[in-house]
């Protein structure tokens, strides 16, 4: 009756062998919290919030976690902010970057964004420049923007996209967070995972 | 002796209900604390109803800012925008719900930078009036589809 054990014992080993790797394929390969977005690599030249040159093709090397706004804005913008302040809090690794882009250039100038970014972290780089480029930065990232007439010239609105854009190593966008899935823990844990 | 303490704890327990207006009562008010060089920020709260009867918000000012209006953050697909709304529902028995990326109270020309905490009035349709003390957060305190993070 004992001889019969091994060949059962062998089998309980392979199935559970075979499980664990199932287990390791589906955690490690699928479960990106992001929604896959894959778009060509693109380039853009904006000027930062200290006033120097920022080119994308400079930072090919780290993780961009790129998100557009303007400083007028009063709700999503500061949450979507300190939202990425903590993810880069999380990760602690110079391979990560955010970006802050404006869509309203008009008013966010280099002093504006000098003093509002780095309230949010001090790793956040703020950027503007031509509407030219920051709509071309938009069109790369298959979404747009526009004004939205306030009650007077100077009091105006953006629309906008809530969303978070993950370009990975090498400048290819990898992920997008739209507004409901903007939880730092989670864009962290994909970070982490792309820098393994 | 029992019965003093029974009614002492009835008023305890009552008397902050009827304080806050027949029925509506605010959760959670909190205001985020807005960035250097700007002057807007947004205030957001729970408005609980629990009479049989429908209220709605219709106007908040705050002596901190120049100018109080609701707003409503809308986001279809791709595109988010923030749109002036004129009142804000608050369904017999239910609650609204203001929070980052939904209905939201929008503070205009702050006088400076905020101090702890901000007293914003309420008006309603009704014709209550509510005064509530809002704790100033940090942005680097809450998140989105945080309703009451602080």
């Amino acid at each position: 009756m004992k001889k019969y054990y091994w060949p059962l014992a062998a089998l309980i080993f392979i199935a559970l062998a075979w499980l664990g790797i199932l287990v390791f394929l589906s955690t490690d390969v699928g479960n990106f919290h992001g929604d896959e977005y894959r778009r060509p690599a693109f380039d853009f030249s904006l000027t930062d919030h200290r006033g120097d040159t920022f080119s994308l093709s400079s930072y090919t090397d780290k993780i961009i976690l790129l998100n557009f706004g303007f400083t007028n804005c009063p709700d999503i913008c500061p949450t979507t902010l300190g939202m990425l302040g903590k993810v880069l809090d999380i990760v602690e690794d110079e391979r990560i970057m955010a970006l802050f882009i404006t869509v309203d250039p008009d008013r966010d100038t280099v002093s504006r964004l000098g003093a509002y970014v780095p309230f949010f972290h001090d790793r956040i780089v703020g950027l503007t420049g031509p509407q030219q480029e920051i709509k071309r930065i938009n069109d790369a990232c298959g979404t747009f923007y526009s004004k939205e007439p306030g009650d007077s010239e100077q009091n105006y609105s953006m629309v906008h996209s809530p969303a978070v854009y993950l370009i990975g190593p090498g400048g290819e966008m990898r992920f997008r967070y739209p507004a409901e899935k903007l939880e730092p823990q989670k864009i962290a844990d994909d970070v982490k995972r792309l820098l393994m | 002796m029992k019965k003093t303490l029974l009614v002492i704890l009835f008023f305890l327990l009552a008397v902050p209900d009827a304080l806050g207006g027949e029925g509506i009562s605010i959760q959670d008010p909190w205001v985020r604390q807005n960035p250097p060089g700007t002057s807007a920020t947004a205030a957001y709260m729970v408005i609980e109803n629990r009479s049989a009867a429908g209220d709605e918000l219709v106007d908040v000012s705050c002596e901190c800012s120049s100018r109080a209006s609701l707003h409503l953050t809308q986001t279809s697909g791709d595109s988010m925008v923030m749109r002036k709304v004129n009142s804000i529902a608050i369904p017999a028995g239910g609650k609204a719900t203001l929070s980052p990326g939904g209905h939201h109270v929008m503070l205009e020309g702050l006088s400076g930078e905020m101090s702890k905490s901000v007293v914003l009035e309420l008006e309603f349709r009704s014709g209550k009036h509510m005064r509530v003390k809002a704790p100033v957060v940090s942005p680097r305190d809450t998140e989105v589809h945080d309703h009451h993070h602080h």
